[in-house]
């Protein structure tokens, strides 16, 4: 027999509430908290910073052919490598700002010596798919998690079999032991 | 040897492909002797394997340069250390050693079933061995290390030796790369019998409680080689390749991040399943996808699609995997879709703040996390395709979109035990969330006063404080309790709580070891660095450092020769100690590398580069790098290695249900025989 659904219902065989509209909150909190500590993140993370030989020998990449960025070429004695840092810091020292330093350098070497390609044109789906990735996620977390809700299994009491003494017995134990209230937490 | 090697392959690639079918026709006709025969058959596949593996050994061990792989990857004053290790130097070898590492999951995993899971096993041992075909094949006919060294002339090619080899690479001359290569691969190749096993249960509809049971331990074992050799391999990076960090974001070390980041998931998804029954489809999809990481990461390695500073061993192989991709794409997807009413989920989710949706949030941050590196990495590739341009695809992205999902991770490794099953109340949350919020929110007013204001520093510090104090309050409150039921003193309630419920406190001290990991990471926001000219005399000073150089010293090796500064370090003006960094040439390869000193300390390593002589001085360039926190990230590697084996010690809960499994399937048989 079907029951009609509910917030706040109780499943007659359970017991246990199908779901209330302060879990449903509750977990609309966890989304929004988990969203907003992931934007914070993204957007404090990104301090704008002053141009030092650090900061720009991480943005672009050795071409020398290592394949490491210019501050972790491993090659001893590099000639591409202090040629790069040379143009670097006479721009530095010139007053230029980050990103026309970058600028600068792609125009010399290449778009493949920035570290990260410039988010236009067809470059910019790296940065927009893994936020598309994301959001679809979440997406699909949300839709699992209603659909799971929204169908509740109904078991009559009566047909639930009885626990193994044994099992129940170690059960029991394992949440004496932890001093566990509500639920094992096995 | 050749001859040896080349028919011990042909051996095993015979022996494989028997398995394969053997083990499908057994299955299929529920004949037990033609499933004895597929697994004798994978036991023969090893032991040919093994001989291969032991004539390629023998002839890097005596310097047998008739063999080509020997010549070029082994010398004669090569440390015997070093010899053993150039089994998987180059790409041949290390094809070898990857089905080699496969063999000996097979046969061990034929050994442990001898008497159990007997309607699985054919098909296990038919997946293994399909897996073993291939790699057979390749390592027969695309990558043999048994070609013997041809000079060719105008009168034709004759066989050859080469009076000495070309060594091995200097910059595999490391310790740690004895044993880093070998730990991934186990990683790597482990990930295949949870493969098997679900591809097994797959086909027989047996997707009860067994596989999950057996899948869940199979896959602990790789996850675990495969992060140590992650580890490994960042601290072989950190020590030899001389630019003061351990993790550059290189596609080969994502290619080993990305399966050990599904396996994960997957390790942690799996419990809804064990306990509630639920996701399903979701667990046989994660299996499918770390087995098909952990392929794709060979695939990357080898195949040279992209450039790497860790492609030592690349061919035309790429076309081989990426067909071999696609079988296992096809093959296992199309099962998964034809088993899907066998995969139903047993109950539903009783409330979005509970363990399963810790869980399932747990899993979305993961797979998010598993695809902006997956798509970050084969980017320049894809862009190479639809637009021809090259371009570069580095730290700085991998750095801005992996470390936000980190931090979420990281908070979900503290909040995610203290959500109970089913359903966790407000009070429940009020009272186990508030003691950690506010002793981190203390250290995090602390840290910013002392001057913390890398935003990513302090939210990686703040979090790992809630974590620790999380973890720490669930072992006080066990052994609170344990202390007044048992009366026991606190030390021994520590240890019985933790024996009674290994998996549980096992994860807790994984959870730990990533919280020290995470700290270790977050050192790298206050690195400093400094770099001058030396020679006897001079003097040099990084932050609290004052290095003064008391000479440099030439010598020779049998195997290089080599250029040594020798410097002496006071820390605030008090003696603190000598450091010797070298720079190395290699005779056989005439390569140089840096040897790199380094004096690490909790707080920060000291870091040493002699990077080469300048020519118009003649002085030694001495680069320093002061990193932060450095030995956390190893000590956290180990504290993960330590709680991933205390967990899959078989706890007395555990023993106590599986021998009532036992029992209960001996009361099926028994009623079954009856």
């Amino acid at each position: 027999m079907r029951i009609k659904e509910k917030y706040g219902v109780r499943s007659p065989g359970s017991g246990v509430p199908i779901q209330s509209r302060g879990s449903v909150r509750g977990g609309l909190r966890i989304v929004l908290f988990t969203v907003s500590l992931l934007a914070a993140s993204m957007a404090l993370g990104d301090n704008s910073r002053t141009p030092t030989m650090e900061v720009i020998g991480n943005e672009v990449q050795c071409t020398c052919g290592c394949n490491a960025p210019l501050n972790g070429c491993p090659h001893i004695d590099c000639a591409e490598k202090a040629q790069m840092q040379a143009l670097i810091k006479k721009e530095i020292a010139d007053g230029k700002d980050e990103t026309t330093i970058l600028q600068d350098l792609s125009l010399k070497y290449g778009l493949q010596v920035l570290s990260t390609p410039p988010a236009h044109g067809f470059n910019l789906s790296i940065w927009i798919l893994p936020g598309i990735g994301l959001l679809a996620g979440l997406a699909l977390v949300v839709f699992i998690a209603r659909r799971w809700k929204i169908k509740p299994a109904l078991v009559s009491a009566g047909s639930a079999k009885p626990l193994d003494p044994k099992v129940l017995s170690a059960m029991e134990d394992e949440m004496k032991s932890t001093g566990m209230k509500e639920e094992p937490r096995i | 040897m050749n001859q040896v090697g080349s028919v011990s392959l042909i051996a095993s690639l015979a022996f494989a492909a028997f398995a394969l079918v053997a083990g499908a026709v057994g299955g299929k006709l529920r004949s037990t002797r033609i499933t004895r025969s597929a697994e004798r058959a994978t036991l023969g596949f090893f032991l040919m394997i093994t001989l291969a593996v032991v004539a390629l050994e023998y002839m890097i061990l005596t310097n047998d340069f008739h063999n080509a792989y020997a010549a070029e990857h082994s010398n004669r004053d090569l440390a015997t250390f070093y010899k053993v290790a150039a089994l998987w130097a180059g790409q041949e070898g290390s094809l070898l050693f990857w089905t080699w590492l496969l063999s000996i999951y097979s046969a061990l995993v034929v050994w442990q079933n001898r008497n159990k899971n007997r309607q699985l096993m054919p098909y296990v041992v038919s997946v293994l061995m399909g897996v073993g075909t291939f790699f057979s094949l390749l390592v027969f006919f695309v990558a043999n290390p048994f070609q013997e060294l041809n000079l060719v002339s105008s009168a034709g090619a004759r066989a050859y030796s080469a009076a000495d080899g070309n060594g091995l690479n200097p910059l595999l001359q490391y310790h740690s790369m004895v044993i880093h290569p070998p730990m991934l691969y186990l990683g790597y190749v482990g990930m295949v019998v949870p493969f098997a096993f679900c591809m097994a249960a797959l086909i027989t509809r047996q997707l009860g409680d067994n596989w999950i049971r057996i899948t869940r331990r199979w896959t602990m074992v790789p996850w675990m080689l495969l992060g140590t050799g992650i580890l490994l391999g960042g601290n072989w990076a950190y020590a030899v390749l001389g630019w003061g960090g351990y993790w550059g974001w290189d596609p080969v070390e994502n290619a080993s991040l990305l399966p050990w980041l599904s396996g994960t998931a997957f390790l942690h998804s799996v419990m809804i399943q064990e306990k509630r029954g639920m996701l399903k489809i979701w667990n046989v999809s994660l299996v499918i996808l770390t087995f098909f990481l952990s392929i794709f990461g060979t695939f990357l390695t080898r195949s040279g699609i992209v450039s790497s500073v860790h492609a030592f061993a690349q061919s035309q192989i790429g076309p081989f995997f990426a067909v071999f991709l696609g079988i296992i794409l096809f093959f296992s997807v199309t099962l998964l879709f034809l088993r899907l009413d066998h995969l139903k989920s047993e109950n539903k989710l009783d409330s979005m703040v509970s363990r399963e949706s810790g869980f399932l949030f747990n899993n979305w941050i993961l797979l998010a996390l598993v695809f902006a590196v997956f798509w970050g990495t084969l980017f320049p590739v894809i862009s190479k395709a639809v637009e021809n341009t090259t371009v570069t695809v580095g730290a700085p992205f991998f750095n801005k979109v992996a470390i936000p999902m980190g931090l979420l991770l990281l908070f979900l490794t503290g909040a995610g035990p203290l959500l109970a099953w089913r359903k966790t109340s407000f009070q429940s949350l009020k009272g186990n969330f508030t003691v950690p919020l506010v002793v981190a929110g203390l250290v995090g007013v602390v840290l910013f006063a002392k001057g913390v204001r890398d935003f990513y520093a302090w939210m990686t510090f703040f979090l790992s404080v809630f974590v620790m104090v999380c973890i720490v309050a669930e072992f006080w409150k066990g052994a609170l309790t344990r202390m007044r039921l048992a009366k026991e003193n606190f030390f021994v309630a520590i240890y019985t709580l933790t024996m009674r419920n290994t998996r549980r406190y096992g994860g807790y001290v994984v959870h730990i070891g990533i919280v020290l990991l995470f700290i270790g990471f977050a050192g790298q926001a206050f690195k400093t660095e400094g770099k001058g000219l030396m020679q006897e005399g001079d003097i040099l000073q990084v932050g609290n450092y004052m290095l003064r150089c008391d000479g440099l010293t030439t010598g020779d090796t049998p195997n290089y020769e080599y250029t040594r500064a020798l410097i002496t370090v006071t820390k605030n003006g008090e003696a603190f100690t000598t450091m010797h960094p070298e720079k190395r040439f290699y005779k056989a390869s005439q390569q140089p590398t840096s040897h790199v000193a380094i004096h690490p300390t909790l707080s920060e390593d000291l870091y040493v580069v002699l990077a080469g002589i300048d020519q118009d001085t003649g002085k030694g360039i001495i680069q320093v790098f002061v990193n932060p926190l450095v030995s956390w990230v190893w000590l956290g590697g180990l504290v993960t290695l330590l709680g991933t084996l205390l967990s899959m010690v078989p706890s007395r809960i555990e023993r106590e249900m599986a021998e009532i499994r036992q029992s209960q399937e001996l009361t099926v048989q028994a009623g079954d025989a009856y």
